[in-house]
């Protein structure tokens, strides 16, 4: 299976990062669902052509918040996420993204007024 | 089990034009290492030392928890896998399936059906004389072999010199299927950026005979950067201060381009200096590299 995952070198964000932010997206939204295999660790790894210390890393990371588990010689799956705790794992992914979004405009001193006339020219546009 | 695979410790090895070392260096069970240096840095020499074949002057091999000797040579041989980086040439009047069938003999896990299906996953063939094969066919038939045994260790000295694109992907392939065991490891020099990119998890480099540095890959790819930096109209400002600075030009007056070996720290500086970053490259393995051997020779002065 192919993950829809795209990574950046030119970013600076680390790759474990990067990887970790859209399986978490893909596992959250639903796109991939419970119980679902996951590639293993190397075959991940060489298709997004990164280490697999890299992958390591976003597998035991998203295991510890209990989207993954790993079965002993069978692989990793995708664990069943409560309708609740998917709901509140999607708040804390926009939040955080807020929160960015927050300190970016803090950064060019933008106002409260043009922060809200931005957004709502972006809210007009939204259509998930 | 411990959790290297190779252990050097404080090996020494001179010659009269050449020397290595004291090399410290731990290569770990279950990932691909890389070994990238020029010509002549000793990775060959490197090799042959894992495989006992020269024995260093000072310091001690350890490989797959046994330190080499005399007595256990043959029973750790039965667990590498090596592909040298020149084909053999004392054996070329033999066909490649008599090859294989003295290798069978002499591997116990010797497995006929691995051996087939590795000649016929690489598209090469084993009913010629090794000197009438091509390059390509010659490698590929030396990897099959290498492989048949199921080794635990592979140690692959430049492996696809000879090998056309096509044959190059579908070696990766065979190398990447045979990680999926975790006990695998392999161990390889290579000079070609790209085969460190799809392979390595580890990368070592080796320069005049010293290791100058063991890195994860993703890590070590993405730590170094060439900056072109304005200044504020008309201002200054020293490049130096820079977290990870490596060397710079001065492009036009308040225009720099600076090489940066830690990207992540040196960004979060940039946020915090009146500074405007006009773009940003990462460096290539190659550069990486480069870096590296100047600032080891310029130590060296």
């Amino acid at each position: 299976m192919r993950l829809p995952i795209a990574i950046s070198e030119q970013s600076a964000e680390p790759l474990y990062y990067q990887i970790e932010v859209q399986l978490r997206a893909l596992i959250i939204s639903g796109s991939l669902q419970a119980g679902t295999l996951l590639p293993s660790i190397r075959e991940l790894a060489s298709q997004l052509k990164c280490s697999v210390i890299t992958i390591k890393r976003v597998y035991s990371d998203l295991e510890a918040e209990g989207l993954l588990r790993t079965k002993q010689g069978t692989g990793t799956y995708v664990s069943h996420v409560e309708k609740e705790s998917r709901e509140e794992q999607k708040h804390s992914v926009v939040n955080e993204a807020i929160d960015q979004l927050l300190e970016a405009a803090e950064r060019v001193q933008c106002t409260k007024q043009e922060l809200e006339m931005l957004l709502k020219e972006k809210l007009q546009h939204y259509e998930p | 089990m411990g959790e290297y695979a190779i252990e050097l410790q404080d090996v020494k090895l001179t010659r009269d034009h050449f020397a290595l070392g004291p090399v410290t260096l731990s290569i770990p069970k279950g990932y691909v290492t890389a070994i990238v240096g020029p010509n002549g840095s000793g990775k060959s020499t490197l090799f042959r030392m894992i495989m006992n074949i020269l024995k260093p002057h000072q310091g001690s091999v350890t490989v797959l928890d046994q330190q080499l000797n005399h007595h256990n040579d043959d029973e750790l041989k039965q667990l590498i896998g090596h592909l040298p980086e020149e084909a053999t040439s004392f054996d070329d009047f033999l066909k490649g399936y008599a090859k294989a069938q003295f290798h069978a003999k002499w591997f116990q896990n010797w497995n006929n059906e691995t051996y087939q299906r590795l000649l016929s996953i690489l598209t090469t063939r084993d009913d010629l004389q090794l000197k009438k094969m091509s390059k390509g066919m010659r490698r590929k038939f030396d990897l099959s072999i290498a492989m048949a045994h199921h080794p635990k260790l592979l140690l692959l000295d430049e492996p696809s010199s000879g090998l056309d694109p096509i044959a190059w992907k579908t070696m990766i392939e065979v190398l990447h299927q045979y990680m999926e065991n975790e006990d695998h490891t392999i161990l390889m020099a290579t000079h070609i950026v790209d085969e460190v990119k799809r392979l390595a998890d580890y990368i070592v480099f080796l320069v005049d005979g010293q290791v100058l540095g063991t890195y994860e890959k993703d890590e070590l790819l993405q730590s170094w950067s060439t900056y072109f930096i304005e200044a504020p109209s008309g201002g200054t400002f020293d490049p130096h201060l820079m977290p990870g600075y490596c060397e710079h030009k001065v492009v036009s007056s308040g225009f720099y381009e600076i090489v940066c070996s830690n990207s992540f720290e040196a960004e979060r500086w940039l946020e915090g200096q009146e500074l405007t970053v006009r773009s940003k490259q990462i460096l290539e393995l190659d550069e990486i590299l480069f870096q590296h051997m100047k600032k080891a020779r310029q130590y060296a002065k």
